[in-house]
């Protein structure tokens, strides 16, 4: 007679569960869909970016100080992947939601939470076949960048990994969001409403609350488009990385929460509320992170490499008092020219604002403008929001002669020009035809040797 | 059914349904009767509705318990709280004796839900092999099952192309590929006709004879007299009565009535 102790689980192999999963997403319409509807999208923004950059490159190729400003980054690679972007954000969820609801809405979740699996081992199943199904959809993108280098087109290695990463953390994101939206709604089509809410309105914020003063512009910062900003510019933040880790990783521990049907709702919300708490914690912990790497060829996010030695040099704390207001422009420029760049290399650097709360309250303010920078026991004050201002007064404030720059400091560009426009036919022709393919030879018949090990068995 | 019967004699196993019910001599009967599972108190209200209220019973290994109930009276509910799939209001479920906490009652029981179509894109047999994968079943004891359930004609047909009938097959199969000495199902004979329900009762009677318990909630009362051991009559969320057929027809004075009977007689 069966025993009742041997017979209990005991953990069970992880390998079917993840076959499962993938197969069940690449049996969707889904994906299928949304790796159709990417072909065009990517292809006419690669057909468009790699055209313009031909254009400014034709002006470019006798006049090298012109060729400087072309950096296939923001030229080509943005511009395609941007368009990649707006499919992840708008059309990913329903692919992501499918791994979880479709077993909802066939009932089939009350037999998956009974296998002898823990819930954060079935989400983490369903996120890695979101991960392979994200991977697939970026098949139309990678392969833009196989055109553009077959074009003759540059790629910086860690320029181009940098923005691939920004883009795969930012998918999987995007698909722990749907995992989670599937797993607290009721229906797809619910579940897709709340994954909408989550990307379409961090547009919203985006543009309501970006560049306003106050708890708006630390509210703007939660923006998920926030996420790519930094990798576009060629910055790997070791801050945002830990931090968007933090968020897709606390997703989908509150989807673990709402998967299981058994758990009461009080106990739901209360571990809810530990996993946002952790969360957080792991946010705050994030954005004390400095480490940030400028990844670019032409090193836009650093000061000229002689002019980071001299400042990394600098031994004693340097403050920066600034009378401006968060949403003026120079703030702004002074934020994206020097202050962001300080920060990477002066070890020690503090920037206070000490500005009206808005442009609309500097009025009569006869300090309005001024920047008082402090090392040591000087000081000094200027208005300037340009780096060829504010170094030599540092430099002066440090008492450290002004570095020369170095030779072959500069970036001499990658003016191309290319047509784009053989690659059209491979976006709107030949690609979409091999995922119709792929899409057919998944529904292709199982073969005979699947059933014949379950045929001729004793009844 | 979807064109094609399949044929009664792969369904209806090698130990023929009567002789499952008289295999077994009364001593070998009474030492398998040790208590597996044992419910108590179990209440649960949607809003001030009350859909189930204090229920208790006891299961006992190899033997099979039948919830008998009109649609409504809460035998869904129950399975479903019993297997942790429901948050309940009160109640206690204890395995061996010992308490049972939710997190381990898929360790001890497997629940079969009606009306559930899972991975209506994948083929049958990769919905089989999925699950012997995930309990280490062996090729061998799946083919059995198939045998048994005679689902090899439907192998290679994609779940959504199932009849009701070879649906219910199908899950059938998953709760005889799991390990878990209880098994609770719902409504595990519907969408059959009167000679695949005698030949799934036999199949389920041969389970039960290998040691394990199982619980199925059954409107069709002539269907539950066939197959169960023992039964529980449930009214309204609440027990009317409970034990085996004789039991019953000596607590309601019917000697020689039928299940339906006797449902009529305590609700």
């Amino acid at each position: 007679m069966r025993s009742p102790e041997t017979a209990a689980v005991r953990g069970a192999p992880l390998r079917p569960l993840f076959v499962k999963e993938f197969r069940e997403i690449l049996s969707g319409r889904a994906l299928w869909i949304v790796l159709l509807l990417v072909c065009p999208l990517v292809g006419y923004s690669f057909f468009q970016a790699v055209s313009l950059y031909a254009e400014s490159s034709a002006a470019a190729l006798d006049q090298p100080v012109l060729a400087r400003s072309l950096s296939p980054l923001d030229g080509v690679l943005v511009p395609t992947f941007g368009a990649f972007y707006v499919a992840v954000t708008l059309l990913f969820p329903f692919v992501a939601i499918r791994a979880l609801g479709q077993e909802k809405e066939s009932g089939a979740l009350r037999v998956l939470v009974q296998l002898p699996y823990r819930s954060p081992v079935l989400i983490g199943a369903k996120l890695a076949a979101v991960l392979g199904a994200w991977l697939l959809c970026s098949i139309p993108v990678l392969s833009a960048l196989a055109i553009w280098r077959l074009l003759g087109g540059h790629l910086s290695p860690a320029e181009t990994s940098n923005l691939l990463l920004g883009h795969l953390l930012y998918g999987i994101l995007v698909g722990a969001i749907a995992l989670f939206a599937a797993a607290i709604a009721d229906s797809a089509a619910t579940a897709a409403i709340i994954a909408l809410a989550f990307t379409i309105g961090s547009w919203v914020l985006d543009f309501t609350l970006a560049g306003r003063p106050g708890i708006f512009a630390w509210l703007s910062q939660l923006s998920l488009t926030q996420t790519l900003h930094a990798f576009e510019q060629g910055l790997m933040s070791a801050g945002l990385v830990l931090g968007i880790i933090a968020a897709f990783s606390g997703f989908a521990a509150l989807a673990a929460v709402w998967l299981p049907p058994g758990v009461a709702l009080r106990a739901k919300l209360l571990r809810s509320v530990a996993c946002v708490a952790a969360a957080a914690a792991i946010f705050a912990a994030a954005s004390q992170l400095r480490l940030a790497i400028d990844v670019t060829a032409d090193q836009r996010n650093s000061f000229p490499p002689s002019d980071q030695r001299a400042l990394a040099a600098l031994t004693k704390p340097l403050t920066a008092t600034v009378h401006l207001a968060p949403e003026d422009p120079r703030y702004v420029d002074l934020q994206r020219a020097v202050f962001s760049k300080l920060a990477r290399v002066v070890p020690d650097l503090t920037v206070e604002l000490a500005g009206p709360q808005s442009f609309a309250a500097s009025g009569g303010d006869e300090h309005y403008g001024e920047i008082e920078y402090v090392y040591g026991a000087r000081r000094d004050v200027s208005r300037s929001t340009s780096p060829r201002e504010i170094l030599p007064l540092i430099y002066g404030l440090a008492e450290v002669p002004m570095p020369q720059p170095g030779a072959g400091d500069e970036f001499p560009g990658y003016p191309l020009v290319a047509n784009g426009y053989w690659a059209l036919p491979w976006f709107f022709g030949a690609l979409p035809l091999l995922i119709v393919m792929a899409w057919w030879w998944t529904r292709r018949p199982i073969g005979p040797t699947l059933t014949s090990n379950f045929e001729g068995g004793k009844p | 059914m979807d064109g094609s019967k399949p044929p009664i004699s792969a369904i209806d196993g090698s130990i023929p349904f009567d002789a499952e019910h008289s295999h077994l001599d009364d001593s070998a009967r009474a030492e398998r009767r040790s208590g597996l599972l044992q419910v108590a108190v179990l209440t649960k209200r949607y809003g001030d509705q009350p859909a189930l209220a204090d229920i208790a019973f006891e299961v006992n290994a190899g033997e099979v318990l039948g919830v008998i109930g009109p649609n409504g009276a809460g035998k869904t509910t129950l399975l479903e709280a019993v297997a942790g799939l429901l948050p309940v209001d009160a109640g206690d479920i204890a395995w061996c004796g010992s308490p049972l906490r939710l997190a381990r009652r898929r360790e001890v029981m497997f629940y079969l839900p009606d009306g559930i179509r899972p991975y209506q894109d994948q083929p049958v047999a990769r919905v089989l092999q999925f699950f012997a994968g995930v309990h280490r079943r062996s090729a061998d004891h799946v083919a059995d099952t198939v045998a048994a359930l005679g689902l090899a004609p439907v192998l290679a047909k994609r779940v959504q192309a199932l009849s009701k009938g070879y649906n219910r097959r199908l899950l059938l199969a998953l709760a005889l590929i799991a390990p878990q000495p209880l098994v609770l199902m719902d409504e595990p004979f519907d969408g059959f006709d009167l000679r695949q329900v005698r030949a799934i009762a036999g199949v389920l009677r041969r389970e039960a004879a290998n040691g394990r318990a199982l619980v199925l909630a059954i409107h069709q009362l002539n269907d539950a007299e066939r197959v169960c051991d023992r039964f529980i009559l449930l009214s309204g969320g609440r027990v009317c009565g409970a034990g085996a057929l004789d039991q019953l027809r000596a607590r309601t004075g019917l000697p020689t009535a039928t299940l339906e009977e006797l449902f009529l007689a305590l609700t």
